[in-house]
């Protein structure tokens, strides 16, 4: 048994101790913890980064794998466009085939974007530290947009040609003279159905 | 309007004598901190009143802000199917605010007007001069252990304000709402970082020290007898309250800037 002062620095440091465990629990599992945790870092190459941010996720299989370390310009000598480098980590029990699919997707509510890497199937040819894969560029808004425009404007023209009673589909649908025909047709037929069964007049000639 | 000017300037005095009191206390406190004899059975002591005596109430109150924020953010988030993010609301605001916040408002009240009536009815009584006849500075003998004290718990009374306020937005979102429990979990800590942790238990141990210096001054300058001990609690309390919540916008203002 303790007493007096012992008992009360025992409470006291089991009190604190519970603290420092509380203290333990969160860092060890809050985000920047696990960005800590080792990796190997690989770049992406795109001409077009879509808005991508430092932290976003980079995931493999739509697995995440790891994040986004760095965005920056990079140019080569042949070509004088600048490219955009994305440097990301990738967890190290994580192996990239070099023929794997590399894209900026989007994901969720608020339309986070992230690095979608689609595993290759050439497994003996493995992505290593340092090296680099080249991406896929996202189509960007504006050329959605572009090419939204000329296909209704190809819409609209052929409308318009309808509208006028012009081609095929104009006529068929505002010409009456196929209608007409057709009604004396069933007529005809429905008066003499055997016509239906003489296929021509040649026939009976040659017999 | 000469009242309105007397008024003003009784005003912005009495704020001053506080500033210079609490500034000269402060350094004082410092001070002593350093010179030995140090005694650390009066600090243990000063460890449980302030410490664990509290955790209760603390814990209580927690636990029902985290159930609260919970409810109250479902509300909204329900309409966007978003239940998911509940945890992400609740983990920020208890961690980054409302923790160090609300502990803060909670000792003060508890702790710091306990501290103002206990100095405040020695120094009617005259135990404080006592003291210095005895050679021993009451800043060392009173005001040290008490600044140790809060200084050490209020921190991590806040850490466990934290993970019991967690804790009840937890029990409402996985009992209630149906959230899993491990998806939870993943979304309050992938949504924490450190920064949000140290800067709200930086905030926890400047409220301890506010704690501790108002309400040994307001002890230390009562006057007159049981009224005046009264009389310097209510103030300590309110200076508490108002030093807190100041200097809380303050630090959430400064850190949004410095870590943005």
């Amino acid at each position: 048994m303790i007493f007096g002062q012992s008992k009360l620095e025992l409470k006291v440091g089991i009190f604190v101790f519970m603290g420092l465990v509380i203290l333990t629990i969160f860092i060890l599992s809050m985000k920047d913890f696990k960005s800590i945790t080792a990796g190997y870092e690989v770049n992406f190459i795109f001409n077009f980064a879509n808005g991508v941010k430092i932290g976003a996720p980079v995931r493999f299989a739509g697995v995440d794998v790891g994040e986004i370390k760095e965005i920056n310009f990079v140019t080569t000598a042949d070509d004088p466009k600048p490219k955009v480098r994305i440097v990301g980590s990738v967890k190290k029990n994580i192996t990239v085939p070099v023929d794997s699919t590399v894209w900026v997707n989007t994901l969720g509510l608020l339309g986070e974007k992230y690095i979608e890497i689609m595993p290759g199937k050439d497994y003996s040819n493995i992505l290593l530290a340092k090296q680099t894969l080249v991406g896929v560029d996202p189509i960007p808004m504006q050329e959605v947009s572009v090419l939204a425009r000329d296909i209704a404007k190809h819409l609209d023209e052929s409308f318009l040609r309808i509208i006028n009673k012009e081609g095929t589909v104009g006529k068929l649908l505002y010409d009456d003279a196929i209608y007409k025909e057709l009604e004396a047709l069933i007529t005809d037929v429905r008066k003499h159905p055997w016509k239906l069964f003489i296929k021509t007049k040649e026939k009976p000639e040659k017999k | 309007m000469k009242k309105l000017f007397l008024i003003l300037g009784k005003r912005v005095l009495a704020l001053l004598y506080l500033l210079g009191g609490l500034s000269y206390l402060a350094s004082q406190t410092f001070y002593w901190l350093f010179i030995p004899p140090f005694k650390k059975e009066r600090i243990f002591e000063q460890c449980k009143k302030a410490g664990m005596d509290s955790l209760p109430i603390v814990s209580l109150i927690a636990f029902f802000i985290g159930v609260i924020m919970a409810l109250q953010t479902a509300y909204q988030m329900q309409r966007l199917g978003a239940e998911m993010y509940i945890g992400s609301i609740v983990a920020l605001s208890m961690v980054r605010e409302l923790g160090p916040v609300i502990t803060a408002l909670i000792v003060a009240g508890r702790v710091g007007a306990s501290i103002t009536a206990e100095i405040g009815s020695m120094q009617v009584t005259e135990q404080v001069d006592a003291l210095q006849t005895l050679a021993t500075s009451p800043i060392k003998y009173l005001v040290v252990p008490r600044l140790l004290a809060l200084s050490i718990m209020e921190p991590l009374l806040t850490l466990y304000a934290n993970i019991i306020g967690i804790f009840g937005g937890y029990l409402i979102c996985v009992y209630r709402l149906g959230v899993s429990s491990g998806m939870y979990r993943y979304i309050t800590f992938s949504a924490l970082l450190y920064k949000d942790l140290f800067t709200g238990l930086f905030k926890a141990l400047f409220f301890g020290m506010i704690i501790a210096f108002v309400s040994c001054y307001e002890g230390f300058k009562v006057e007159g007898g049981a009224e005046g001990v009264g009389k310097a609690t209510a103030q300590a309390v309110v200076t508490m309250f108002i030093l807190i919540i100041a200097f809380d916008c303050l630090f959430t203002a400064l850190f949004y800037f410095i870590f943005p």
